[in-house]
């Protein structure tokens, strides 16, 4: 098992402001599987990312990646297990805009306290080319097309051998073409990785890619048959 | 290539990085910057402090370069004050800071200073008889307006010395006063810039006291930005209590101006009571802090450069600061994605410190260049300018810290984005 959640809820505000953002999910995911949590604005699904990358601490509830609980850990803690497992798929690709292409991907084994070497360098070539980017490696993010500087992001994702990948809207961005490519390409690596990908998207175009389709409303998870 | 097998030649980066690693030979990193792996412990650089930090350098350059020009500038206008200040204390007060004295004595009164001061020889002598004086000077001191045998201006402070006198400068040329030469006397460097040499005749205003410049000393010597000439004490006396243009033909001056000086230089072992010395003596005898304070200007002056250069400090510590703040502000949402993806507080803080450390030591190595230039164009002027390595690196620590401090103020802020950013939400 890569990603547990066992009956997370989260809630912000209180009294009659009370908004209850994820309300007593729970589901798990794979390695190699890619889930589509397929819902509205407002319907929870960034909440479920943030509380399963730690970005967020649930106001109730369990959730492990890999072994390792996340919840009722100390923030310094939830960085490290960012770092070591988890990769960030995000809306707008969220490249670091004085960043080459290949240098927002070492800059996570810099991140690692290790200085980047050959090794890490052919590492990163070899995911850019495989995301078709190796034409570009040297391009800053204000170089790049929208549907470039998501591959990228998506190369970056990669780059640490992550054991989940949460992907937040990757297509929102991209006229229809694009945001299908895009989603392909995250198929593909997901399964060449044999990494558990947790995608949030509106995109019902996505359906028929995704191994696995979860629909979410008002912060309740209720799976498609 | 099967799936699988691409999947571990992948994983198997960490391998290949142990392989280079254990190579025991010399490689160039990513940066370009060497990296020695000696049996299969990879010696990383410790210098490696920033990553995003440097190349935020490289691509906002304009912006930066401005930041820095800012500190440059700052950095040229301490230190150069640094300079003017120094040199100040030396117009003001060198020909004191070389007195080889502990104390000065002066004649008793609530406000001591070198012009209204007259030691009376039972003063001196009374000193003289006292235990715990290694040694004891009277000297007379008197400002001038003077004017070449050509009729050139020139304002200078007349110092009478005794026989032997322990104040007496190191010639450069010429020779000592008390020779053949009945009204000798000797200039320091400050006259020597002014133009007159030896063999020039010196005439005193008002007293017409003519003096013949016998000898020269390189030194600068200096009282309230007045070049010290050092005249017999005889003489310096006849100057300052005898009648214009000296004793009646067939006369000669009443003793009694002989019995006069203006302060009395002395070297006190440690311990002596000069309070109850100048209750019975009748004199005010202030240390070496007290005497060089006592010459008109000195406080005032020094005073005005360091709250110029405090101003300056704050100022930089503000520019700086705001400069960082706002660049941190600009980051915000980038900091947001780093933290996200992994970066402690520490890994941000640091990086964004290192930069803003090397913007503000770069800025003020290039204000320290220009500074140096600088003293190299006013150095045989007259500007009271004078450059020391003390000046220097005081000035550059206490920029370096007003800079640093208005920094971390600012980026301090960095800690406390949250990651959630990242997702497009709110902190």
């Amino acid at each position: 098992m890569s990603l547990k959640v066992e009956n997370v809820s989260l809630i912000f505000g209180d009294g009659n402001e009370q908004v209850r953002a994820l309300d007593h999910v729970s589901m798990d995911l794979q390695h190699g599987q890619l889930m589509a949590v397929l819902g509205p604005s407002g319907a929870g699904k960034s909440s479920l990312l943030a509380v399963c990358g730690g970005l967020q601490t649930p106001s109730s509830g369990r959730i492990w990646i890999g072994e390792t609980e996340i919840t009722g850990v100390s923030r310094s803690a939830l960085t490290r297990i960012r770092q070591q497992q988890v990769g960030f798929v995000f809306q707008q690709s969220n490249l670091l805009s004085s960043l080459t292409s290949i240098d927002q991907l070492l800059l996570l084994v810099h991140m690692r306290g290790k200085r980047p070497g050959k090794a890490d360098r052919e590492r990163a070539m070899s995911l850019l080319d495989e995301v078709g980017m190796s034409h570009r490696l040297d391009r800053r993010p204000s170089e790049l097309s929208g549907g470039e500087r998501q591959r990228v992001g998506i190369a970056r994702a990669f780059m640490m051998n992550p054991s989940l990948l949460l992907v937040d809207e990757p297509t929102s961005m991209l006229d229809q073409q694009r945001g299908r490519q895009i989603v392909e390409l995250l198929v593909r690596e997901c399964h060449d990785h044999n990494v558990a990908t947790l995608m949030v998207t509106h995109d019902q175009g996505i359906l028929e890619t995704a191994d696995r389709v979860v629909d979410i409303s008002d912060g309740q998870l209720g799976e498609r048959t | 290539m099967p799936k699988r097998k691409q999947h571990n030649q992948r994983r198997c980066g960490r391998e290949a990085s142990d392989w280079w690693s254990c190579s025991g030979i010399f490689m160039s990193d990513v940066d370009g910057v060497s990296v020695k792996a000696a049996g299969c412990r990879q010696v990383v650089d410790k210098r490696m402090m920033m990553f995003i930090a440097t190349r935020d350098l490289k691509f906002a350059k304009g912006r930066f370069l401005l930041m820095g020009s800012v500190v440059a500038l700052v950095a040229f206008l301490v230190i150069t004050l640094s300079g003017l200040s120094a040199g100040l204390v030396k117009a003001n007060i060198s020909a004191l800071m070389a007195l080889p004295a502990t104390h000065i004595a002066f004649e008793g009164t609530d406000h001591p200073g070198y012009r209204n001061t007259m030691i009376e020889r039972y003063m001196w002598e009374g000193w003289a008889e006292q235990d715990g004086v290694k040694a004891m000077e009277p000297l007379g001191h008197t400002v001038f307006n003077a004017r070449t045998e050509d009729g050139k201006p020139l304002e200078l402070a007349l110092w009478g010395l005794v026989e032997n006198s322990i104040i007496a400068p190191l010639l450069s040329r010429g020779d000592n006063f008390g020779g053949e030469v009945e009204n000798g006397v000797i200039i320091s460097r400050g006259m020597l810039e002014k133009g007159v040499d030896i063999g020039d005749l010196i005439i005193l205003d008002r007293v017409l006291t003519e003096l013949r410049v016998v000898g020269v000393t390189d030194e600068h010597r200096a009282i309230g930005h007045l070049p010290i000439v050092y005249a017999p004490l005889a003489k310096w006396q006849e100057a300052t209590y005898g009648p214009p243009g000296g004793p009646p033909p067939g006369e000669k001056l009443p003793d009694i101006i002989f019995d006069f000086v203006s302060i009395i230089v002395l070297q006190l072992e440690e311990g002596v009571d000069t309070a109850a010395l100048d209750e019975e003596l009748e004199t005010t005898t202030l240390d070496r802090l007290g005497f060089y304070a006592a010459s008109i200007g000195y406080e005032s002056e020094v005073q005005s450069v360091q709250m110029i250069q405090s101003l300056l400090f704050v100022i930089s510590a503000v520019v700086i600061g705001a400069f960082f703040s706002i660049w941190t502000i600009q980051r915000t949402k980038e900091i947001g994605l780093v933290k996200a993806l992994g970066a402690s507080n520490t890994y941000v803080l640091k990086d964004a410190l290192g930069q803003a450390l090397t913007v503000i030591v770069a800025g003020t190595l290039i204000g320290l260049l220009g500074t140096l230039w600088f003293n190299e164009q006013v150095k045989d002027t007259e500007l009271p300018f004078m450059l020391e390595s003390q000046t220097i690196i005081t000035s550059i620590i206490m920029l370096l810290m007003a800079g640093f401090i208005g920094a971390a103020m600012s980026i301090r802020r960095v800690s406390k984005v949250d990651p959630i950013i990242a997702l497009g939400r709110d902190q």
